[in-house]
């Protein structure tokens, strides 16, 4: 097995708070892996973590990815590296073209990659072709970027994002939530497209639907900041018959 | 000229000083309002008496004939050039405001006995450019707009100056805005040396049921105050706004009286103020309504991001109201660019100047975007991005 990020033994906190408390966790590369737990566990500010939001401390351990500590890198620099965050809760931003702001950092991981920028009509095609598998109108190309949107329109934006992006481990916190039917099927499916066996997934959930269809390859249980029991799939139908509690630390 | 020598003169002593005679009233109102200084409510931002209190040289303002052009173009005071069949002329002004706040409103028509008088027809787009060629000189015009009933007009004032400085511009309008008319007024002054300061001081009259759009957009430098005095009549409506963006040392701003007298008029006014530098940003702006305006509407909001630790805005809406049936708001938000936002931009590997770049243009382009002609919004869009851009290189 290829590891493509290993966390040890991570301390974080937030304000006075800390909430991460020797967390250990590796991801396996081109796997999907599922983090679940209680409310409060930690699990997005473990996502936060991984791609360096300002409200976090690290006190401690250390993440590596491809080898490399990233701890001390930029927000910006760990996305250019490859590493994406679907938000629990994006962020409207009013006065931002949705189409602009995506090609803005289409283009800047582009130039990182030494590859030519695309121009806007170039971009437009590509944006167009994603937003009809994810069931988007086309009027989210010119509104501002998540501004009004309905929680479930922000959570596609997000996949669109990923789908533009092609990063290379994909953090989807409770990407599920508050999602109907058709709109879960449809983010799945943008998931399911980005699956080529080196990309890979941590899906932060709290119910097993989404994973019926993007079938995780391991559970991990995250409670009072630590991964507590690492398992295959069939986890799931434990922890939804007798819950968090009956699980013991490994 | 130093005007600074009308400093706590009574109403005899400013005439002799100006070579006046005649138009008493005028030099009674100014004296009695006496030459702004740092107490002066107005200008307690600005740092007028340092403007004042220089001397410098005046022009004459021998009317020319004026050359058929695309556009209304005044250098240096003087009318040159005049769309085909608009009227524009010199001639002494007769309706003058005796109650306006501004004592340099008083001075500017003292100074300037004849105005320059541009009679809006009908339905158009006029442009007015203002050009400034000479450095260390006051330069000071009056001009008033008049339109007609029912009829919707846009202005769109410019400004070009030659390579001056230490020049200062007083001028300012009479606008009589003719009832259930439009008139639209987008200012736009992207000049960002020191080549001249500038004091605008206006007094608009809105008919009832007329509308007036007065948006002033200012990336200027140095020192720019524009004071502001609109009163409204019956189910008139005004929508005043600024959007500043200042860098350096500059101090520009707008400090304005909106007076609702007539029952169920409407006032908006809306600043949104971009600072960077120890620039500082102004605005001082007072909505009165009166016993005899029930049923008013006002609103006034005022937004600033300070993009540096010294840079500063002095921001004053204020609210005087005689009545209680209206509707009122007013409030006053100053901060830092969203980390949130920020952080969002940056989780997609948009670099952190970037990412400030994208948000101070989105929170410019609300107040931009209600332009609503394109070409001229892009233009605006367009010289804002060119000014945040120099600065914000990298
Ligand atoms: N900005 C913050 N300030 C203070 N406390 C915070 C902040 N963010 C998170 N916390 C606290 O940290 C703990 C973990 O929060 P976190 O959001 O990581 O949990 P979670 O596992 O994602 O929960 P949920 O399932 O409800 O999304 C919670 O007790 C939360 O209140
Ligand atoms: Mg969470």
């Amino acid at each position: 097995m290829s590891t493509v990020m290993k966390i040890e033994n991570l301390e974080a906190k937030i304000g006075d708070k800390k909430i991460l408390k020797g967390l250990n966790l590796e991801l396996e590369a081109g796997k999907v892996h599922a983090i679940m737990g209680p409310n409060g566990a930690g699990k997005s500010t473990l996502s936060k973590t991984i791609v360096g939001h300002y409200d976090v401390e690290v006190l401690g351990g250390d993440i590596t990815y491809k080898g490399k500590s990233i701890v001390d890198m930029d927000a910006e620099e760990r996305a250019l590296e490859g590493i994406f965050l679907s938000f629990q809760h994006p962020v409207e931003i009013p006065g931002v073209n949705n189409a602009y702001f995506l090609r803005t950092a289409l283009n800047a991981k582009r130039k990182h990659e030494g590859k030519e920028a695309l121009n806007a009509a170039e971009f437009l095609r590509l944006m167009k072709s994603h937003l009809e598998m994810l069931g988007m109108k086309s009027d989210m190309i010119s509104r501002s970027l998540n501004e009004g949107f309905s929680g479930g329109e922000k959570k596609r934006n997000e996949i669109l994002q990923m789908l533009i992006l092609e990063p290379e481990v994909i953090i989807l916190d409770e990407i599920d939530s508050g999602l109907d039917i058709d709109a879960l099927r449809a983010v799945s499916e943008g998931i399911n497209k980005m699956k080529d066996g080196k990309r890979t997934f941590l899906v932060i959930t709290h119910y097993s639907r989404i994973l019926d269809y993007i079938e995780p390859d391991y559970i991990h249980v995250l409670k009072d900041g630590k991964v507590i029991k690492t398992a295959g799939p069939e986890l799931v139908a434990q922890l939804e018959e007798h819950g968090y509690d009956a699980i013991e630390e490994e | 000229m130093n005007l600074i020598t009308l400093k706590n003169k009574n109403a005899e002593e400013v005439a002799t000083l100006l070579g006046i005679k005649e138009r008493n009233l005028l030099v009674e109102k100014f004296a009695a309002l006496g030459l702004p200084n740092k107490k002066t409510e107005e200008y307690h931002y600005f740092d007028v008496e340092k403007l004042l209190d220089v001397d410098y040289k005046t022009l004459n303002y021998v009317p020319k004939s004026i050359e058929e052009g695309d556009k209304v173009e005044i250098v240096d005071g003087v009318v040159t050039k005049a769309p085909k069949g608009m009227r524009v002329y010199s001639e002494p002004c007769e309706t003058i405001d005796m109650d306006h706040f501004d004592a340099l409103y008083y001075l500017g028509h003292l100074l300037s006995p004849h105005i320059i008088r541009i009679e809006v027809d009908g339905d158009c787009h006029v442009e007015i450019l203002h050009k400034y060629t000479q450095s260390e000189t006051l330069i000071n015009y009056r001009i008033v707009i008049s339109n007609q009933a029912n009829r919707h007009t846009t202005m769109y004032e410019n400004f070009e100056a030659e390579d001056i400085h230490d020049t200062l511009v007083l001028y300012g309008y009479d606008m009589h805005i003719a009832q259930d008319s439009t008139l639209r007024m987008v200012r736009l002054q992207t000049m960002n040396d020191n080549k001249y300061s500038m004091i605008t001081s206006h007094k608009v009259n809105v008919a009832k049921n007329a509308n007036v759009l007065l948006k002033n957009f200012d990336f200027g430098g140095d020192q720019a105050l524009q004071v502001l005095k609109v009163e409204l009549g019956e189910r008139a409506h005004v929508d005043a706004g600024h959007l500043l963006y200042l860098n350096d040392d500059s101090k520009r701003g707008t400090a304005s009286q909106i007076i609702h007298r007539g029952e169920h008029s409407t006032s908006k006014q809306e600043a949104k103020n971009i600072l960077d530098g120890q620039a500082r940003g102004i605005f001082d702006a007072l909505i009165r309504v009166e016993h005899s305006a029930k049923f008013t509407k006002a609103e006034q909001n005022s937004k600033s991001i300070l993009l540096h630790e010294k840079s500063y805005m002095a921001s004053k809406p204020q609210l005087e109201i005689y009545i209680d049936e209206l509707e009122a708001s007013h409030g006053s938000t100053t901060g830092q660019l969203d980390e949130k936002q920020l952080f969002y931009l940056q989780s997609r590997g948009i670099s952190y100047i970037e990412a400030r770049k994208i948000l101070v243009i989105a929170f410019a382009n609300t107040l931009i975007e209600q332009v609503k002609d394109s070409r001229h919004q892009d233009r605006i869009k367009a010289a804002f991005e060119e000014v945040f851009y120099v600065a914000n290189k990298g």
